[in-house]
């Protein structure tokens, strides 16, 4: 402990007078030692402000952290192994109008798209999809729809033991049904790893949300099978 | 109540504003572990996370001219990180992007953080801290608690514990230092 470390601490805290932040920060700044110093006072912060789950657990087994750094690769397979890899590309965009649900609105929309008014509407409209769909593949509870379905129609079975999801054969899926929140007025859809997230909007004004490993054309039997 | 962060690094800001160079890389060090967390929160990419920030701090370079003190420091900072993300997600397709770091020949210094983030990564060694801040002495907690969950400015401090402000300055230093220590020692293996 020295002078210029209890210096650095009360900079951070913004509690350092200022004819003498000058020279500190030139102190600093040729010393990787004390940048990593600043850095350190930073996450005893964030600890100090932890609640359980707010950091992400890459392993969720008890362990010791003892050399934690020198086992970096460990660290590293780790996060690849429990990190969701949000591959959200977005396959397409399918024209609702052909899929004879809903075609409203469309010609409206096309009117106003060019104006900033709309422009604006659309970027939050695609943020809160973002969001959205950034839930359903985190969240393992959200798509724990409460709505118990009778998709027997279009072949698939709830399965017994997992409520909430729906198989025929190797196809499974979850859904959940809400109110078209979004202004949906296509198909959306995007891919994650080896399954699809598809954004049904029902013409009741309720969207479907269908997560697995199906097809389009499943997908849009299932929500026309609810509607 | 947060930290109001605007208020502890106004002068800083006002210096960056002013194209000072080494306030910047201060704040960079101060906020990076806080953005790299969130971002991580939100991408669970190390990768991205890594890339996001340095597009964060390098907005953050480029606009502060915009940063009028109407927030804390760092919801503005995490304003812009989020966004990117988002914008990441939504636009990009998922495609990397690097970035170069090279600010009108500043560097942005992040060398030093890989091994901080294999620290915030882990929600044990999280609680292990959040264990030892709580066993630190009475006196040396409530002061760091104080500043930095309760956000209190040392003159708070003072009047709430009725201590001298420079006895208030020594607990935080020494809480911090204590801290440090244990997480070389015990989470690092960096005696």
């Amino acid at each position: 402990m020295n002078d210029i470390d209890k210096k650095i601490s009360e900079l951070y805290d913004g509690e350092l007078d200022h004819d003498e932040i000058e020279g500190l920060l030139e102190i600093i700044s040729g010393d990787p030692e004390l940048q990593k110093k600043l850095s350190m006072y930073s996450l005893a912060g964030i600890a100090s402000d932890f609640k359980t789950n707010e950091v992400v657990s890459i392993n969720s087994n008890e362990r010791s952290n003892k050399n934690i750094f020198s086992n970096i690769w460990l660290s590293n397979s780790l996060t690849a192994a429990a990190s969701v890899l949000l591959t959200l590309t977005i396959v397409n965009n399918a024209d609702f109008s052909r899929m004879d649900i809903s075609s409203s609105s469309t010609n409206q929309i096309s009117s106003a798209i060019n104006s900033k008014e709309a422009k604006e509407v659309i970027n939050k409209s695609e943020e809160n999809l973002a969001d959205y769909i950034i839930r359903v593949i985190n969240d393992p509870n959200f798509m724990n729809s409460n709505e118990s379905l009778d998709l027997r129609n279009v072949g698939f079975l709830s399965e017994s033991k997992k409520a909430y999801t729906y198989s025929r054969g190797k196809e499974n899926f979850k859904l959940r049904i809400e109110k078209n929140n979004f202004g949906l007025k296509k198909i959306r859809y995007w891919k994650h790893e080896n399954k699809i997230i598809y954004l049904v909007p029902l013409s009741d004004g309720r969207v479907v949300t269908i997560y697995g490993n199906i097809s389009l054309s499943t997908a849009i039997s299932i929500a026309k099978s609810i509607t | 109540m947060k930290k109001n962060s605007n208020d502890n690094d106004s002068v800083l800001i006002e210096r960056v504003k002013n194209g000072d160079k080494g306030a910047f890389n201060f704040l960079v060090n101060k906020y990076y572990p806080r953005v790299y967390a969130s971002l991580f929160s939100y991408t669970k990419s190390k990768e991205d996370s890594e890339d996001l920030a340095q597009q964060t701090f390098l907005k953050v370079w480029q606009q502060i001219e915009s940063f009028r003190g109407d927030s804390a420091f760092f919801t503005w900072i995490y304003r812009i990180a989020i966004n990117l993300a988002k914008n990441h997600f939504v636009s990009s397709g998922y495609k990397k992007q690097k970035v170069n770091t090279s600010i009108e020949n500043a560097e942005i210094e992040i060398s030093s953080y890989e091994n901080i983030e294999a620290v915030l990564m882990h929600d044990q060694s999280m609680k292990q801290i959040k264990e030892f801040i709580n066993n630190m002495p009475e006196s040396l907690k409530t002061a760091f608690t104080l500043r930095e969950s309760e956000g209190k400015s040392y003159e708070e401090i003072s009047l709430i514990t009725e201590t001298p402000i420079g006895t208030v300055r020594s607990r935080i230093f020494r809480a911090r230092e204590s801290i440090i220590d244990y997480m070389q020692k015990e989470l690092i293996g960096n005696e």
